[in-house]
């Protein structure tokens, strides 16, 4: 499969501390990658730079081949067209109703005219569960539901690429269960992903392979079964038990 | 001691200047994506309607309070020395020339600066600013732009607004506590005033309106550190304006003189 995601020696610092040392990682194409690891040591970072959000102190960053971190911002429009983001806390537009937030990429970006859109966000809504919502404020949803309608204003213009920053972080069983079936959803189109995460079941259920961040390095790569087949001191199952490395 | 001192001193003013340089580069920003398409000229419309309409009734209180105290001073002032009749002249050109612009600038970068610097400042906070981004789209065009363009329409307006309620209000002193004639003061005030004494007044305006609005956006977009730094940014972008607008309005004033006479 080819590469779609391409870390090569990505350094990232911030004023004096050095967030990230040497990261290098691929992502194949229709794969999503669980990236683990300690609070503060730099997830979404990795998941800011990819869209140019941050730029990288050393070290590339490609997405198809193309590299994100010397890009102008105008030039970063199409690559975020076709990379979307996913925020922890769903970052919807808190003066804009539910139908105006999904709106607002397909009127920036397409020339679908207003009765489409409408079909499409319906559509869009009908498949997050979220129907009938059309005109809540974001304020009035509950936070399983703002992060619903993140997701779903994330990926309303079919991207190839997306990134979740913790996106079951402090949910309930019931609306993390929805965020999964979702990720699953958008894998079986071919959809390639990053998932950062701490929910260690989420991770399980949606990662092809999962990723260890620590000291500024990816640590260790792997599918699950690569990691407990090195037996039980692997470092995913010392991270999940919560173990110094 | 003096060495920390001088350290503190360094730091304001490298905070300074990096502050000024960013505000130059956002203004920049701001001419690079003004005709950029499409004009979004809806947005620009609802920010005229939140700076000026919604700022009307505070331009009001503001300029009639403004006209009237003058009035009474330069009345009360001038009558000792049987200069009663001046006072129609003189207020109407304070307020035109000066009272006017500066006094509708400072009450807007008190509301409009405020209310700026503290919804950007939210929502850089909120991270809907980088939501913006990463959508692939530019906050400056949806969020800077409209706000710029809405102070540069607005605040002249409201000035004009502002100086014939200010004369109004200084009529009403002159009749009422003077017991001059209504028509006398209008007609004074009328002819005493030039199209160029309105004209330098709402000048000024236009670089007030630049000064409150690009203050406001920059320290909006430049929050760091929670709803506290909502905080420190909406003072600094009322303060620093503030201070703008006062200093700036010596130096106009100054040019205006040279360059118009």
């Amino acid at each position: 499969m080819a590469a779609v995601i391409e870390f090569q020696n990505f350094q990232k610092r911030f004023g004096s501390k050095q967030v990230h040392r040497d990261v290098s990682f691929t992502v194949h194409e229709g794969e999503c990658l669980g990236l683990l690891g300690g609070s503060g040591c730099g997830k979404s970072v990795i998941l800011r730079s990819l869209i140019g959000l941050e730029k990288p102190d050393g070290g590339r960053i490609l997405v198809e081949g193309q590299d994100v971190g010397t890009m102008s911002e105008s030039e970063l429009v199409e690559i975020r067209k076709k990379v979307a983001y996913v925020f922890q806390n769903g970052a919807l537009f808190d003066s804009m109703t539910v139908f105006e937030n999904l709106a607002y990429p397909l009127r920036a970006h397409t020339n679908l005219s207003e009765e489409e859109i409408r079909a499409r966000i319906h559509a869009q809504l009908a498949e997050f569960d979220l129907e009938g919502n059309d005109h809540v404020m974001p304020a009035n949803l509950s936070g399983g539901m703002q992060k619903r309608v993140g997701l779903a204003r994330s990926i309303i213009l079919q991207p190839k690429i997306v990134l979740y920053d913790e996106p079951t972080a402090g949910l309930d069983p019931y609306n993390t269960l929805r965020i999964q079936e979702m990720i699953l959803r958008l894998k079986t189109r071919g959809v390639t992903s990053i998932f950062v995460t701490h929910d260690m079941p989420s991770a399980f259920a949606v990662c092809d392979r999962i990723a260890l961040l620590r000291n500024g390095r990816i640590e260790a790569i792997g599918t699950r079964e690569e990691f407990e087949s090195q037996g039980p001191d692997n470092p995913l199952s010392r991270f999940v038990r919560g173990e110094e490395p | 001691m003096i060495r920390n001192a001088s350290t503190a001193l360094g730091g304001r003013i490298l905070s300074f200047a990096h502050a000024l340089g960013g505000a130059v580069l956002l203004f920049r920003q701001f001419l690079r994506e003004l005709f950029a398409r499409p004009l979004l000229l809806n947005l620009v419309g609802e920010q005229v309607y939140f700076v000026g309409v919604r700022s009307m009734g505070l331009v009001f209180i503001t300029a009639v309070s403004t006209g009237m105290v003058m009035a009474l001073q330069f009345g009360l002032g001038l009558e000792k020395f049987g200069g009663k009749l001046y006072v129609p002249k003189i207020v109407a050109l304070s307020i035109v020339r000066e009272m006017g612009p500066v006094f509708c600038s400072l009450m807007l970068a008190a509301r409009v600066g405020a209310g700026i610097a503290s919804e950007i400042g939210s929502m850089v906070v909120t991270q809907q600013i980088d939501a913006m981004r990463a959508l692939g789209t530019s906050p400056i065009k949806r969020i800077v732009v409209p706000r710029i363009l809405a102070c540069l329409i607005a605040l002249p307006l409201l000035c004009v607004l502002g100086n014939a309620i200010g004369i109004l209000g200084s009529i009403a002193i002159e009749v009422w506590e003077l017991g001059l004639d209504p028509i006398f003061c209008f007609e004074k005030a009328v002819t005493t005033i030039t199209l160029r004494d309105y004209l330098t007044g709402l000048l000024k305006t236009v670089f007030f309106a630049f000064f409150i609005s690009v203050t406001a956006c920059y320290f909006g977009l430049n929050v760091k550190g929670g709803t506290q730094g909502v905080g420190s940014a909406t003072t600094m972008a009322v303060v620093v304006s503030s201070v703008l607008i006062l200093v700036g309005d010596f130096f106009l004033t100054k040019a205006f003189f040279v360059l118009f006479g």
